[in-house]
């Protein structure tokens, strides 16, 4: 009873049907991980894609910004020229000063402010705009930072 | 029936096979092929295309952060012929919105060469009309009409001057090619206009990163005040009318560090008309005056003299000279403004009443080594290296020049037969108000770029003369214009200065109707806080500086305390003493 029972399972694992299925299941395997992996490939890819074309449109977007920046700029400091602002000055009535009529206060430790110009050239330094990580880096790097570091950032 | 199935099978697995490898094969055939190649690079024009980033020139400040000049956008206005549908209606639209006729875009959109793919119809367009343009073209779009099919519009900056006419002879200008020309624009050119770069853009988005960061030009800072400039170029061109002069200059500079805070000069133009500098200018020396064009300045050049004189000890403010109204100096004779005898006088009174005859005495007495190579050492005769396009030398002849002659000595003495530049002055005579110490005169104040400041330190030129001999000529400077109750005097500020008066030479002589008046005088004596120099030339209503030049001095001198916040002697001399 035992012997034909080991037969049958013999048989069966041994069937040509089972064989095939081996095979196709395996083929099958193989296709589907390849699937997987070109899916994967496609969705970075996509993704890569989708964000150099962000990167691009911000390009464009920072070069208009700057443009219309640096047209502002000289659009203010013409509204604020000396012969506009003096004009303005006297149709408000204001006229020049005359040395008599200065008070000079002496305030100990005062000093005149810098131009504003000057003090953002400062603050720039630090606000410099650098492109993060993700964008430069490749797998292998990001692998490697992963195993030095672990997951901490 | 099994082996039949079998070998069918085979025979269409082969076959496919077959086939299979075909295509493999074909493949690579083709990909290899000269016409791939061919395909290829077509594809790569697709793929990109180079491109020249011209960074945005730098900016220009006053030192107080006014903008002077800056950029704004203009529009390259064309047309991509593949794409245009109707010549005449894109002729008549931009011929109404560009300001040219309906013929003149209709013969460039007609007319142009074969292979030309894109004409440019017009540059330089501005903002307004562009977004009328584009009104226009969104309406049509709207509509499904394609009637201005390959209208396209290029940005690109020009550069703007918000000021206009305001401190034009230091700034210079930029042409429509990017370059500069004359004033701060020519000689910071490289640094100003940057490192145009010419790369590879590509049109896939993947290489976005490609695309590089062009740095903008440099922005620079001025040691000028807009104020001030304002103010003394308003005093400047008062005076031309008041005292019918034909042109002038006046220059205020800092004497400690040269800083140059104004520099007034004549004719002037809108900056942002640059092309109308050919019906302003017959030449370039004459763009900036007071660098540009040297002549003879007369009496102001007896504060050098002086000065070499006290500093060798040749004389003293006591040494006595008894003026007969002539002296002789190599064989010429050599007569006072006056032609008059002016009797007993010390070097103050010679100072005072700017005699030729007791320069010309002390400058014997030094001897000609010693007064030209003080001159060398005060700058005459070279260029001060102020940081402006286009500085003139001036001339100084000395022994052994061919056409130096003993009497030069003595004419030189008083100015006559040197020419000068009013920077050369004023940088010879800082000495005098800066202890000794003579400064190069700047217009940089720092360098804006990559968000780092870089501040351009004061240079000293040498100390041509001792701090003693300094102070003691400002004194004597200083006592003579009280002396003579000069119109250069300011009320509430002690101030030393000199008058200085030239006949012009032409070629049968000078001409005695015909003079420049000129000024240099500084302060306060005890604190200098500005060094100022006028310069007009041939006043109408007086030849004379001490009529002309010197009230424009006080004037100039009044409105640079009051800008600069320079409290009158006795208040200063109040909170100095806490």
């Amino acid at each position: 009873m035992q012997l034909q029972a080991t037969n049958i399972i013999h048989a069966y694992r041994q069937a040509p049907w089972r064989v095939q299925r081996q095979y196709v299941g395996a083929f099958l395997l193989i296709v589907i991980v390849v699937a997987l992996i070109s899916a994967l490939y496609l969705d970075v890819t996509a993704r890569s894609a989708l964000a150099g074309r962000e990167i691009q449109e911000l390009q464009t977007e920072i070069t208009t910004m700057q443009r219309l920046n640096a047209d502002l700029e000289t659009k203010l400091a013409s509204l604020t020229s000396s012969s506009t602002m003096q004009q303005r000055a006297l149709e408000l009535g204001y006229r020049p000063v005359k040395p008599g009529e200065l008070d000079y206060v002496f305030v100990p430790g005062y000093a005149a402010p810098e131009p504003d110009i000057l003090l953002a050239a400062v603050d720039m330094t630090s606000s410099s705009p650098r492109l993060p990580e993700e964008y430069t880096e490749s797998l292998l790097e990001w692998l490697d930072t992963r195993v030095k570091f672990g997951d901490t950032p | 029936m099994r082996q039949q199935y079998i070998n069918r099978s085979l025979v269409l697995v082969f076959g496919l096979a077959i086939v299979g490898i075909g295509v493999i094969v074909q493949m690579f055939r083709i990909q290899n092929s000269d016409q791939a190649k061919i395909f290829l690079s077509q594809g790569d024009l697709y793929a990109g295309e180079f491109r020249m980033f011209y960074p945005e020139r730098g900016e220009i400040y006053d030192r107080q952060g006014h903008l002077i000049a800056g950029n704004r956008t203009v529009f390259e206005v064309g047309v991509s012929l593949d794409e245009m549908e109707d010549v005449d209606a894109m002729s008549y639209v931009l011929g109404t919105y560009l300001n040219m006729t309906f013929e003149e875009v209709h013969d460039k959109l007609v007319n142009s060469p074969e292979s030309w793919t894109y004409i440019v119809i017009k540059d330089y367009v501005d903002v307004e009309t562009v977004e009328a343009l584009r009104q226009i073209l969104q309406q049509l779009d709207d509509a499904n009409d394609n009637r201005l099919d390959g209208l396209g519009f290029k940005p690109h900056y020009q550069r703007s001057y918000p000021e206009e006419k305001l401190a034009s002879n230091v700034l210079g200008f930029v042409t429509r090619d990017g370059r500069g020309y004359f004033g701060i624009e020519e000689k910071y050119n490289d640094l100003l206009a940057g490192v145009p770069v010419q790369v590879w853009v590509p049109r896939d988005p993947n290489k976005a990163i490609d695309i590089p960061k062009v740095p903008n030009g440099t922005t620079l800072v001025l040691t000028l005040n807009r104020d001030l400039q304002a103010k003394v170029e308003n005093i400047l061109d008062q005076s031309l009318l008041e005292y019918g002069a034909n042109n002038g200059t006046i220059i205020v500079m800092d004497p400690k560090t040269g800083e140059i805070l104004a520099m007034a000069t004549t004719p002037r133009m809108n900056l942002n008309n640059y092309t109308d500098y050919f019906q302003v200018y017959d030449n370039g020396s004459q763009y900036n005056r007071s660098i540009g064009m040297a002549y003879e300045a007369g009496s102001v050049v007896k504060v050098l003299t002086m000065a070499a004189a006290l500093d060798t000890g040749t004389v003293t403010p006591e040494t006595s000279f008894i003026d007969t109204g002539s002296i002789n100096v190599g064989g010429i004779t050599i007569q006072n403004w006056d032609r008059q005898p002016w009797g007993q006088q010390d070097m103050i009174g010679c100072l005072q009443h700017s005699l030729n005859v007791c320069l010309a005495w002390v400058a014997t007495q030094m001897g000609s080594p010693t007064f030209y190579s003080y001159m060398e050492h005060f700058g005459l005769g070279h260029p001060t290296g102020v940081d402006l396009s286009g500085e003139a030398m001036g001339r100084l002849k000395v022994p052994g020049d061919s056409d130096w002659y003993p009497v030069d000595l003595g004419t030189n003495a008083f100015g006559q037969g040197v020419t000068v530049t009013p920077i050369q002055m004023l940088m010879a005579v800082s000495a005098v108000a800066n202890d000794g110490r003579m400064v190069t005169p700047h217009m940089l104040y720092a360098m804006l770029r990559d968000g780092h400041q870089y501040n351009v330190p004061s240079q000293y030129a040498g100390a041509p003369i001792s701090a003693q001999t300094a102070r003691t000529l400002t004194q004597m400077l200083s006592v003579s214009l009280e002396g003579e109750s000069s119109d250069a005097l300011l009320p509430g500020y002690r101030v030393a200065g000199k008058t200085g008066t030239a006949q012009i030479p032409t070629d049968y002589g000078y001409d005695p109707e015909r003079t420049n008046a000129s000024f240099i005088g500084w302060g306060p004596v005890d604190d200098p806080r500005f060094m100022i120099y006028v310069w007009l030339q041939e006043p109408q209503t007086s030849i004379w500086s001490s009529q002309t030049a010197a009230p424009i001095f006080a004037e100039v001198a009044e409105q640079t305390v009051i800008t600069l916040n320079i409290p009158p002697d006795l208040v200063r001399n109040q909170y100095g003493s806490r």
